[in-house]
């Protein structure tokens, strides 16, 4: 498959806060100053420029193209993806893409937003009409829906949801870079009695929304052969699916677009759920991680709350789970953050994870979560492994 | 726990209708629920969409009166919330399913903490909003 045939040769994030001092370029700036340090290429080298959603960026319909004249950089492909939080994996899938069509060579996948310092966003979807005149917050309410109707079908044990709290909360313990507010740790008990925002979901079960950059330099896997990077990432399998069963009325809100979207990747990688060696789900709450287990098969549907209690979701874990924190526990970083999911398994996969580094690093998987439609769960599911051994 | 408020005292703006919701919000004058219908397929669809969900073509899409009985799917109980709901919390939202096969998100109205349950059956209830429209709203039936 091509897209085996490109390489992550370097990543890049900045530390995640409330609120950016910095303009959302200046971030930018760093991430790739910080990509060119570690990779030791020019500027010049660079002909693909990838962003993802920003809600920062979001009032410019030339995103793309201002921040590629920002920073300078001639390309020969430049485009934003606004599949929300799906946007950074789907960046890093459509680099590759681009790279083996033969458009471009090296691709720089810019992930930053600063929505708490600036956010210009004026979404154009259903909601003006028919959710925010009901008082509807945004996704919690909807994680709201999907909880009540998981407990009525299968039952749900709280207290499972709690421990993937905890484990991530471990992990920000250990990043340097989440989020400075998130980084003590927490009890199953704390996550049980922390206050309800939308009933059943919990504050703790909810990402705060942050500021941030990330971003990965990705290149073909001939010219990183040829340039001798000791470290590479690879793309083996990607799924990606939007508006899942929209042509249906009545679906099972428990069922989500990663049953196909992780199928395909799996398929791809040859590789089963069993096998996957950490995992970095999207995580914009709790559920949606046990939601994922299910679907992308890590159990059976309805059996999430009994996989959860048989494995342990540490670093040093059977199945090491948003090292760093996830979004949940480092921050979520506007509609950029599914680029701390992605980041931080590049970055265990290239044994630079520091005092969480997982021990099996032959691949780790990243997912992405994005949009939330009318009485479903989300409009956007994608699901991508990534190995060290190309 | 906290009683459940309704919303009914909260302010209200006329809908932000696009071209192809306009009948919807027009049958909502005179307290009518209408929904579209793709009579190539016989499926009724919500909310109003620019095209059938079902087939792709807007010439297959037709409006239909139903009477609003239906069942609560799912619901949350909204704890926080932006103005004008800031300060009215708790509220409950509700997802409900017509016997039409579509599932229509409402505030509710006169339901209590211990009466709400997923299965429960709800019927319209038509709030007055600025021109003369109505928002649809949820009540035990």
């Amino acid at each position: 498959m091509a897209m085996r045939d490109t390489a992550i040769v370097a990543y890049a994030e900045t530390k995640i806060v409330t609120k950016s001092d910095k303009d959302v370029w200046a971030l930018g700036a760093d991430i790739l100053e910080e990509l060119l340090n570690k990779t030791g290429m020019e500027k010049g080298e660079i002909d693909g420029l990838i962003l993802s959603s920003s809600q920062t960026g979001a009032g410019n319909c030339f995103w793309a193209q201002a921040t590629s004249d920002q920073l300078a950089l001639e390309v020969n492909f430049c485009n934003t993806v606004d599949i929300g939080g799906c946007s950074p994996t789907g960046a890093l899938a459509r680099a590759a893409i681009a790279i083996d069509a033969g458009l471009c060579e090296t691709v720089f996948c810019l992930f930053a937003d600063t929505q708490g310092r600036e956010n210009n966003s004026r979404p154009r979807h259903y909601q003006q009409e028919w959710t925010a005149p009901l008082g509807l917050l945004g996704p919690p309410t909807s994680f709201g829906f999907i909880t009540n109707r998981y407990e009525h079908q299968f039952g749900l044990d709280y207290r499972m949801l709690g421990k993937l709290a905890v484990a991530q909360r471990n992990g920000a313990v250990l990043n340097d870079l989440a989020c400075e507010k998130l980084r003590t740790p927490i009890t199953i008990d704390d996550y049980i009695n922390s206050r309800m925002i939308a009933d059943p979901i919990r504050l703790l079960d909810s990402v705060m929304v942050c500021d941030g950059a990330s971003g990965l330099l990705i290149t073909s896997k001939k010219n990183a052969e040829k340039k001798g990077f000791k470290k590479a990432v690879f793309p083996i399998g990607y799924g990606e699916k939007t508006s899942y069963q929209f042509s249906e009325n009545i679906v099972d809100v428990t069922n989500t677009g990663h049953m196909p979207a992780g199928e395909r990747a799996l398929k791809q990688a040859g590789l089963t759920a069993k096998d996957i060696k950490s995992f970095h789900p999207y995580d914009d709450f709790i559920i949606a991680m046990m939601l994922q287990f299910e679907m992308i098969g890590f159990c059976k549907k309805g059996q999430g709350c009994d996989y959860i209690r048989e494995h342990d979701f540490n670093f040093n874990g059977d199945l090491p789970l948003n090292t760093g924190g996830g979004q949940i526990s480092a921050g979520q970083v506007g509609l950029a953050g599914g680029g701390t999911n992605l980041v931080e398994a590049v970055r265990q996969l290239m044994g630079e994870g520091g005092k969480r580094q997982v021990k099996d690093t032959s691949n780790a998987m990243v997912t992405g979560i994005g949009g939330i439609p009318y009485a479903r769960n989300w409009n956007t599911s994608v699901v991508m492994v990534l190995t060290p051994n190309g | 726990m906290a009683t459940i408020n309704d919303t009914l005292h909260i302010e209200r703006q006329a809908p932000a209708y696009r071209t192809f919701s306009l009948p919807y919000w027009n049958g909502t004058k005179e307290k009518k629920l209408l929904v579209q219908y793709d009579k190539q397929v016989g499926m009724y669809q919500w909310f109003p969409r620019a095209t059938s969900r079902f087939t792709g073509r807007a010439s297959h899409l037709e409006w239909r009166e139903v009477k609003g009985e239906g069942e609560v799917y799912s619901f949350t109980i909204v704890r926080r919330a932006r103005p004008p709901f800031q300060g009215h919390e708790p509220f409950f939202l509700a997802v409900v399913t017509l016997p039409e096969g579509v599932q229509i998100m409402g505030d509710t109205v006169g339901i209590s903490l211990e009466e709400m349950k997923i299965g429960l059956k709800v019927k319209p209830y038509w709030h007055p909003l600025p021109d003369g429209f109505h928002m649809l709203m949820w009540q035990k039936a």
